[in-house]
């Protein structure tokens, strides 16, 4: 499908309440589709969002960006709560067997991480290329 | 031989019997294979309660996950001292469980029916794509092979994914047309093994086996949905929301499960 020449980049704020999780869902499996996604990649993308969100509460709101970029996408989710996603992406050493956070980005994107910002908040950023299992 | 009804009552009383020493092994020592069996044991009430519910716009599997959570609940919150039977205390947990779920969702039977139908012909083309490509389809060969636009796709994803109003037993061709239940039966026993290695998690132990097992294949084997798919002869789009299903389930259960009882 469409192939971007250049730097694409699409950047949304919105309600951290359930009620629009879908709405966000819609526009991640719209912008997967200009790239070209397949539809499990696109599923990927969709429930690493989902899952980031899930711990992020249900209280104020969440900027969310994508770029689109040659092999891929790349998204930034936050400013977050630290508390919630620090937990959230530990290792699980300290309960073992449970399947945490960063189990599930390690296996729906290529790669992830977390930056602070200005407010001691934090950021998460996905990469989710395509064509990769 | 003795007639039917006899051996029926003595096997009732018999099980009744097993329940409430299950239940002391559970409550009383922690063991959570007592546990694990019970859940076992009483999912054919889960099923027979969820199937009073079918065809209100939720898949079947998705109305019998709901209830299994409220027969956990009762188990664990069953005192050993009452003189009913875990049946008779189980069933107003798993109808008031089944419920809520549709008090909640409610709204979302709201669905325009052109999307509904959409969404019951996606899996199937979803399928032959598939395994005509070798490869999990792009949105633009889906809406190609339904005759319709990648934005009606991505909608009609959204209705099966988020909301769940379709059943799949209504789906035009494809496997979907199978009654959900008729492949739960043969399925459980042969998660048996995986129960074992899902004691130790408190939120994972509160999903149905097959739900657990999905989980195994995808976060642990690292299986993409295709192979798991395959696996445990559902839809691609079908294991994606039980994926998603069970992760929302076993969130809000960590939240509930106090500090120290998952041992």
């Amino acid at each position: 499908m469409n192939q971007p020449a250049e730097r694409e980049f699409i950047e949304l704020e919105a309600p951290l309440s359930g009620d629009f999780q879908a709405v966000v869902r819609l526009i991640i499996g719209g912008i997967a589709e200009r790239v070209d996604f397949a539809f499990e990649e696109i599923d990927d993308l969709q429930l690493a969002v989902e899952r980031l969100l899930a711990e992020a509460g249900q209280v104020g709101s969440v900027s969310l960006s994508f770029e689109i970029v040659e092999d891929g996408i790349r998204a930034r989710v936050g400013p977050l709560s630290t508390s919630a996603i620090a937990e959230a992406l530990a290792d699980g050493d300290g309960r073992p067997g449970v399947l945490t956070l960063r189990r599930i980005l390690q296996t729906v994107v290529d790669s992830f991480g977390v930056e602070t910002v200005d407010d001691g908040r934090v950021v998460v950023r996905l990469v989710k290329r395509k064509g990769i299992a | 031989m003795n007639v039917p009804q006899r051996r029926n009552d003595v096997s009732g009383e018999k099980a009744r019997e097993e329940d409430r020493e299950l239940l002391r092994r559970y409550h009383d020592r922690g063991d959570m294979t007592a546990r694990e069996e019970l859940i076992e044991r009483h999912l054919p009430l889960v099923r027979s309660l969820a199937r009073r519910y079918a065809g209100r716009g939720e898949a079947l599997e998705d109305i019998e996950q709901v209830g299994a959570i409220g027969l956990i609940k009762a188990i664990d919150r069953f005192e050993l001292a009452r003189e009913v039977s875990l049946a008779t205390y189980a069933t107003p947990n798993v109808v008031g469980e089944i419920k809520r779920h549709f008090r909640d969702k409610g709204w979302a039977i709201r669905v325009p029916r052109a999307l509904q139908e959409l969404n019951a012909s996606m899996s199937g083309a979803i399928e032959r794509l598939t395994a005509r490509l070798g490869r999990s389809p792009s949105i633009g060969e889906i809406a190609e092979e339904l005759k319709t636009s990648p934005e009606e796709v991505l909608e009609a994803m959204e209705v099966g994914s988020a909301y769940s109003t379709v059943s799949l037993s209504t789906g035009p061709g494809g496997e979907e047309d199978l009654d959900p239940l008729e492949t739960i039966g043969g399925e459980d026993e042969g998660f048996e093994r995986s129960e074992q290695r899902a004691a130790l998690e408190p939120a994972l132990d509160r999903l149905p086996p097959r739900e657990r097992e999905i989980l195994r294949m995808r976060f642990e084997e690292g299986l993409p949905q295709t192979q798991i798919a395959q696996r445990v002869g559902l839809s691609q789009m079908h294991v994606s929301r039980l994926i998603r299903k069970s992760l929302q389930v076993m969130r809000e259960e960590l939240l509930r499960i106090p500090p120290g009882a998952a041992g």
